[in-house]
């Protein structure tokens, strides 16, 4: 089995590091709600149920220690959403970070957008390193100097001090969404972004934040005649004209904004036929796509439902390109995972660098790699007891019947609670995050 | 603009004291220090089972005999649950509009597919159950014959629930409670729209809003403030279909008067909510 790994016959993935509390009581606001690379993979943020952002670093690599890559340790933390309070519906409006996305860097500074439910951040994360010293009318503390006592004047000078990372909001973007915003996404032109509700999308521009445009709206007319909700929604990586929706019918809608304001008609529409010897009274909650992603080249687009993932190319609407299972031995839980609200879970997805392998999180903190050339696919865990620094992962099986061998896990042994929903990949070298309840963990490739 | 949020290196943030605060240190930058394998070994504890949310190891093999039951008891068996569910949604701490369509889709679906069998005990097409209001105990209760639509479904048996008389079921006679039926929809797709103290009159009926204020006790011309056309400069709401608000529309439509509904109107919220 030993390198049967994602990214090709050789790679074998070793536990990095891993970053939460150990203890088994979760704080709720603990709970990871998203986690994201940016564009250079040197840092990654993680949002929480809590509203907090936390960002790590990835430290340089150290000459000592070539065969290791750098730790990523905590660069920023910082209060990104507060709760609200709706008075009216007496509900709360929860400050759970529901996205992060990055901005491509354009300078010193790094920018990124946050979005709860309602409201959307655009977030400045700056260093500094130095402060200006010997003022001729303030003391080094602050204290106003008396003016009698200043004899000569000098010019301040700025000193080096430690390294402070200040992170400040510089856009608030609200009041545009009557519903959950559950998408956010940059569009390659830099200047616009996305913003994607149950029923509406919105185009923004990241300077302006009293208005937005409607490009999207499937509210009907009737609310009683709604069958149909947005789950993601994604500009094109190249073409910035270009970007898809996902429904909560398996449907995926690619739009291009040249045609027309609203991009309520769609150029293409990609669909599957629904296979009838799967029919069951669940096919319509499984076909419910709870994320969708382009490749980085643009070509292709990748699709998760329920029970897997679906790759598509862009100029073919009538079915996926190829189609992997994540975790079949469910299909025939269907009616418990339906009784327990585990079939409404949003598993996300995404593909690695060079668009070879994809990744996306099962249950039991288990989460599967499919390699699209070497057709291989592996099951890896994210747990304390593979731990261990640079230990290798050893990959694991479950059992859907009959003997189970050793070291395979039956079915009913999988603990439903301990689910992956979130998982990135760094967009040039092998390192992956996997984000378990409140731990992220992090793997690299054996060096 | 905005403020300068200006964080140290090392530090992290501290919560409200509602939950529970992070250590000293950021608490994703607690390392892990495993020295050995942790208790539960190989072996799976037995709490690990097919747990979800509350749900008991039993369903495990629940399921396993829902697969053996004929075809009509799943169905059953599923259009329990999705009404359970369904029901529930209104009272969850986090509502999803996502996963009341896809219930309501499955509920439509069986519904659908039952009608077709049902043949005699369905009526060709049958006039939608009118809904009472939650509190107008005036109305006569909703009939218990089952009832055409999903929502309507949903309607009666939420309705039925807060309503303590077994009277048979009598056809309502079409009135304005009829209009009620087309705003069920809303309540259940409708109570997901996040408002904001700028856009709530136009997005929502006025009735809609108050709709839990039992009213019963107040004079009706207190509620003139209900019947002031909403005042932000926005053209939304109409107020003309609306049976309750008929009731209550003494107010006269003055600026100075509509001023001091809206200093009441704040008022009457602000009371509310430091209560």
């Amino acid at each position: 089995m030993a390198g049967a790994g994602g990214g090709g016959n050789d790679v074998q993935w070793c536990f990095s590091q891993v970053k939460g509390a150990i203890d088994d009581d979760v704080a709720e606001a603990d709970i990871i709600s998203t986690v994201e690379f940016n564009h250079s993979g040197e840092l990654l943020a993680t949002g929480d149920k809590g509203g907090r952002v936390v960002i790590f670093q990835q430290e340089l690599e150290s000459k000592n220690q070539p065969q290791c890559r750098g730790e990523y340790n905590v660069y920023s933390t910082f209060q990104s959403h507060e709760p609200e309070f709706d008075y009216l519906k007496s509900l709360e409006i929860e400050e759970k970070i529901n996205k992060i996305r990055w901005l491509p860097q354009k300078n010193a500074a790094q920018f990124l957008l946050s979005t709860n439910d309602k409201t959307i951040k655009l977030w400045k994360i700056s260093e500094r390193d130095k402060r200006p010293e010997g003022y001729n009318l303030k003391e080094e503390d602050g204290r106003y100097r008396d003016p009698t006592t200043v004899t000569t004047l000098r010019v301040p000078v700025f000193q080096p001090m430690d390294l402070m990372v200040e992170a400040s909001p510089r856009r608030v973007f609200s009041n545009a969404h009557t519903y959950h915003i559950n998408s956010i996404s940059v569009n390659s032109d830099c200047e616009t972004y996305l913003s994607a509700d149950d029923l509406r999308i919105n185009l923004w521009n990241l300077e302006i934040t009293d208005r937005s445009f409607n490009i999207v709206d499937i509210k009907p007319a009737n609310m009683e005649e709604l069958t149909e909700v947005i789950t993601a929604a994604e500009f094109h990586p190249n073409q910035c004209n270009t970007f898809v929706y996902s429904s909560s019918k398996g449907t995926i809608r690619l739009c291009d904004m040249r045609a027309s304001a609203l991009c309520d008609q769609h150029s293409k529409l990609f669909e599957e036929p629904e296979d009838p010897s799967n029919r069951s009274f669940f096919s319509e909650i499984i076909s419910s796509i709870s994320d969708v992603k382009f490749s980085h080249s643009g070509r292709y687009m990748m699709t998760r439902d329920y029970l897997s993932v679906k790759i598509w190319d862009l100029n073919m609407e009538s079915r996926p390109v190829e189609t992997y299972q994540v975790h079949e031995y469910l299909r025939s839980k269907l009616c418990s995972l339906y009784e327990n609200d585990c079939i409404f879970d949003k598993f996300e997805c995404c593909w690695n660098g060079n668009d070879s392998v994809v990744m996306t999180g099962s249950y039991n903190n288990f989460f599967r790699m499919f390699d699209r050339g070497y057709r291989q696919d592996v099951t890896l865990e994210a747990s304390r007891e593979s731990s261990k620094p640079r230990s290798v992962l050893k990959p694991r099986k479950v059992c859907t019947g009959g003997k189970r061998k050793k070291d395979e896990i039956s079915v009913d042994s999988l603990d439903f609670n301990k689910k992956i929903l979130h998982t990135a990949w760094h967009p040039q070298d092998n390192i992956i995050a996997v984000a378990t309840t409140n731990n992220l963990y992090i793997f690299q490739d054996k060096l | 603009m905005g403020q300068r949020d200006i964080v140290s290196y090392e530090t992290s943030v501290r919560r409200k004291s509602r939950i529970r605060t992070a250590s000293t240190m950021c608490r994703l930058d607690v390392e892990s220090d495993v020295k050995g394998p942790e208790q539960h070994g190989n072996a799976l504890p037995s709490s690990r089972y097919m747990v979800g949310r509350g749900v008991k190891r039993k369903l495990s093999e629940c399921e396993d005999q829902m697969l053996d039951l004929p075809y009509p008891q799943q169905r059953q068996l599923v259009l329990d649950l999705c009404l359970d569910k369904l029901q529930s949604c209104q009272r969850r701490a986090e509502p999803s509009l996502h996963r009341s369509v896809l219930l309501a889709n499955t509920l439509r679906q069986i519904q659908r597919e039952m009608r077709q069998e049902g043949g005699p005990h369905h009526p060709e097409s049958p006039p939608p159950a009118p809904a009472t209001p939650c509190h107008s105990p005036e109305l006569p209760p909703v009939p218990s014959d089952r009832p055409s639509t999903p929502v309507a479904a949903l309607s009666s048996s939420l309705l039925c629930e807060d309503d303590d008389a077994q009277s048979t079921c009598t056809e309502l006679p079409k009135g304005p409670w009829s209009e009620d039926v087309g705003k069920l929809p809303d309540l259940l797709f409708g109570s997901f729209e996040i408002t904001n103290s700028t856009s709530y009159l136009t997005d929502l009926q006025l009735d809609d809003i108050f709709e839990d204020i039992d009213t019963s006790m107040y004079d009706p011309s207190d509620f003139s403030v209900l019947a002031c056309p909403p005042p932000r400069g926005s053209s939304g709401a109409s107020l003309g279909n609306d049976y309750n608000l008929k009731a209550f529309s003494t107010c006269t439509t003055s600026s100075s008067t509509l001023q001091m509904c809206l200093n009441d109107l704040d008022h009457i919220m602000e009371i509310l909510v430091r209560s």
